[in-house]
């Protein structure tokens, strides 16, 4: 199912998010890797899961493995595909490889730089960027490969991109949001937002584009990771107010705080966007209260 | 110019052999702005080799102030010609300058030995006596027409051509807190120069067959020919 025919119907899209194990799945087909049983947590509540594309640039489980596992287990994935580890020739031949094995989603994204992650020393390909990567994932849509080959049967998937409500300065965020668009994006998913106020003056200048965005979250967990991610996760601001706040319960009682801050935060940009995207970095079992706290209900495509 | 920092000494001495007779070059150009194969540095680097046990033919850089190493016809006439007895006792060159200048002396000696005394770093501008930073790649396509002439291949971590990616934070690079976002430079200039329109077009992928190696410039007095693995353009001077 692909998220554009929910959009198109109006529904309000709910996305969760796994990342892939470190390691391989398990050739005993009754054992599943944890992303998977988290997806199964999830996918109760949002109409599909993000699966990401070594994400922070650590290695893993590929995602088009983790999403063809998700999709097996009847879960709609979004397949994560970044710039970051492929040429030109990989990312076409993993886009025509994810439809072949059923995806009918994937985010295009450029991808953490490597030094971030686990393997600093390895080579960063960037051959393309994202606006390069979608217009040319429209280009295996429409026949054509990039270098103008024609191809035998082509794509056809929703192609979701990224932005960030926090950058400054925004309007240079926008003009690449609009590149996207142009380049054929069909919907974003946006960098965690905690203030409802960036949120609101984005989509005031977003809105003229006339493309659904759903906006991003990431479960606030404590406030050393507000700290953590303040310091060292870029494109994300957390308040010190959030931080304050699930500071100011024990540990015991944070997972219900964290709905409760994550979903009156949804709540109150519920209506400026067209669908939320949340990121539980684990924490699957708080996405219902979130939704509930949020007043979301999940529509059925 | 090419930036070029010397190797620390432990690196260099352990590839000489025992008895291995040394002549070490410099370069007057680029290494003697970056002091990593200057005449003072390629003086010391003599007496540093000799005070760890390393015999030294003898050492030079050649021509004056300015001059590159890297200029075969001159490399050639000072080491085969003014130095001919020493090099003709040496065993091995040990070059401080960049790899251009490493080769040039393999050129110039007929093949001879080299040890390269410098990791070459980076193609760059000399901003000062003390500060060397690096605003081109060398990509063989140059595309900073539409940026205000910021290059974002070098600038921008990712090398990204059609705007920032979402990492920057307070301006800064998501790979480095201390470094400017390239693109939020590009902005920045373009806003001043009133010319923000030059963003709006899309950027094509770059054409990285000008890009492999190892390319080769052919000139005259009215044209160019370049040639990488997939391109070879030829361009006048004239018309």
């Amino acid at each position: 199912m692909k998220l554009t025919s929910l959009f198109d119907k109006g529904q309000f899209v709910i996305t969760g998010e796994v990342g892939p194990i470190k390691g391989a799945i398990h050739r005993d087909k009754s054992i599943e890797p944890s992303c998977a049983i988290e997806a199964l947590s999830l996918s109760r509540h949002v109409h599909a899961v993000n699966v990401t594309d070594n994400q922070s640039a650590v290695m893993r489980l590929g995602s088009l493995a983790a999403s063809v596992r998700l999709k097996t287990n009847g879960i709609e994935p979004v397949y994560q595909l970044t710039c970051r580890d492929r040429n030109r020739l990989a990312l076409q031949s993993d886009l025509l490889t994810a439809y072949s094995l059923g995806i009918d989603n994937v985010l295009l994204l450029t991808g953490d730089h490597i030094q971030l992650g686990d393997h600093k020393q390895a080579k960063p390909v960037f051959d393309l960027d994202s606006v390069q990567l979608i217009e040319m994932a429209k280009g295996l849509k429409n026949g054509y490969d990039i270098s103008g080959n024609n191809i035998e049967n082509n794509i056809d998937m929703a192609f979701g991109a990224v932005v960030n409500p926090n950058f400054e300065p925004l309007e240079l965020q926008l003009m690449k949001m609009k590149k996207k668009i142009d380049a054929g994006a069909h919907f974003f998913q946006t960098q965690a937002v905690y203030d409802v106020k960036v949120f609101e003056n984005f989509m005031n200048l977003a809105q003229k584009f006339n493309c659904p965005v759903q906006v991003g979250v990431v479960i606030l967990k404590s406030p050393q990771m507000g700290e953590y991610m303040n310091k060292n996760v870029s494109g994300i601001h957390v308040p010190q107010k959030w931080i304050d706040e699930i500071g100011s319960v024990a540990k015991e009682d944070r997972k219900k705080k964290a709905a409760e801050m994550t979903g009156n935060f949804i709540r109150d940009v519920k209506s400026m966007a067209q669908g939320v995207h949340i990121m539980p970095l684990g924490w699957t079992d708080v996405v219902p209260d979130i939704l509930e706290q949020a007043q979301i209900h999940r529509s059925h495509g | 110019m090419h930036a070029t920092i010397q190797k620390p000494i432990h690196e260099i001495v352990k590839h000489i052999q025992p008895g291995e007779k040394v002549f070490v070059v410099g370069c007057n150009n680029c290494a003697w702005k970056c002091h990593s194969g200057g005449e003072d540095e390629t003086r010391m680097m003599a007496k540093r080799l000799s005070d760890r046990g390393v015999e030294v033919a003898g050492f030079t850089v050649p021509g004056p102030q300015g001059m590159s190493l890297c200029k075969l016809s001159h490399t050639r006439k000072v080491l085969m010609e003014d130095y001919a007895d020493q090099v003709k006792e040496t065993d091995s060159f040990l070059v401080l300058g960049c790899g251009q200048g490493v080769h040039t002396v393999i050129d110039a000696t007929d093949g001879g030995m080299v040890h390269p005394g410098c990791d070459t770093i980076f193609g760059g501008e000399t901003v000062s006596d003390t500060d060397i930073e690096e605003f081109c790649s060398l990509c063989g396509e140059c595309v900073i027409e539409f940026t205000g002439g910021l290059c974002p291949m070098t600038l921008c971590a990712k090398q990204l051509l059609n705007g920032p990616c979402g990492g920057a934070e307070n301006g800064n690079c998501e790979v480095d807190a201390e470094r400017p976002c390239g693109w939020i430079l590009i902005y920045g200039r373009l806003k001043k120069l009133g010319r923000l329109d030059l963003l709006d077009p899309y950027q094509p992928p770059k054409n990285h067959s000008k890009w492999s190696r190892p390319r080769t410039l052919k000139v005259s007095a009215t044209q160019a020919t370049f040639c990488s693995a997939g391109e070879r353009v030829t361009v006048s001077n004239q018309d």
